[in-house]
């Protein structure tokens, strides 16, 4: 690998766009091949998550992380896919300060137990979604770090000698062109 | 194979774009994202295959 100069525009600020959505740091830094797929993958997979779990699997409650029966583990993940999953943040604050306000419907709102519960007994699909969007989040903390930093190898900066000339191998066996 | 083994198609997706967005954070060329994700979609699924057939072979459920 010879590419020592990734263009790393504003990395603070492609940071923030990668958060945001993901793969727009990307865009930002004008890597536009890695910025459509980490766009693909990561919002493709929220969406389809989104969907399984007919849009009730993403919200978010007030309550301290010591209260590991209501703290809303699965949403620390979510938090990550940026603009998406914010409404659900949203719109726990103002259920906090002003329950049962029921903005927009109710979108990304915590749904009644009720609504849960029938949800659950549909069969697996919810849980598949909650899985979905929770990777999706997760996975765009590894594309933030990206726009942030770089890749984490493949710089030309390699300290495993092996591992560097088994990347040129692989690069000159798939043509060695870049896009 | 009945209806519920159906669920176990969604894991394909996602071990694909978890290997797509894990290789890409690590590397800049893309010979290299596109052969290495590979190579890690088929271990990862490779592993997956191979855990449920173990769990199948000591499975004592009807």
């Amino acid at each position: 690998m010879t590419d020592t100069s990734i263009p790393l525009r504003e990395p603070a600020k492609a940071a923030f766009l990668a958060w945001l959505i993901p793969g727009l740091g990307h865009f930002y830094q004008g890597r536009t091949g890695k910025g459509w797929l980490y766009a693909t993958c990561i919002l493709g997979l929220y969406a389809v998550g989104f969907y399984l779990g007919s849009g009730k699997n993403v919200y978010w409650r007030w309550v301290s992380p010591f209260n590991s029966d209501k703290f809303m583990f699965h949403y620390v993940g979510q938090f990550f896919v940026g603009l998406p999953a914010l409404p659900a943040l949203i719109q726990a604050t103002i259920e906090h300060f002003r329950p049962g306000a029921n903005l927009l419907g109710g979108f990304m709102a915590e749904p009644p137990a009720n609504v849960l519960n029938a949800l659950l007994l549909r069969g697996k699909t919810y849980d598949i979604g909650l899985i979905y969007t929770t990777v999706a989040g997760l996975l765009n903390v590894l594309a933030i770090y990206d726009a942030y930093e770089g890749p984490a190898y493949g710089r030309g900066d390699e300290t495993d000698p092996e591992a560097a000339s088994e990347d040129q191998a692989l690069a000159a066996q798939a043509g060695g062109a870049t896009r | 194979m009945n209806d519920s083994s159906n669920i176990y198609w969604f894991l394909l997706p996602l071990v694909v774009a978890i290997s797509l967005v894990y290789t890409a954070s690590r590397y800049e060329s893309w010979p290299v994202i596109w052969a290495r994700s590979a190579r890690l979609c088929l271990w990862s699924l490779a592993a997956l295959i191979g855990t449920s057939a173990i769990l199948l072979l000591v499975n004592t459920q009807s």
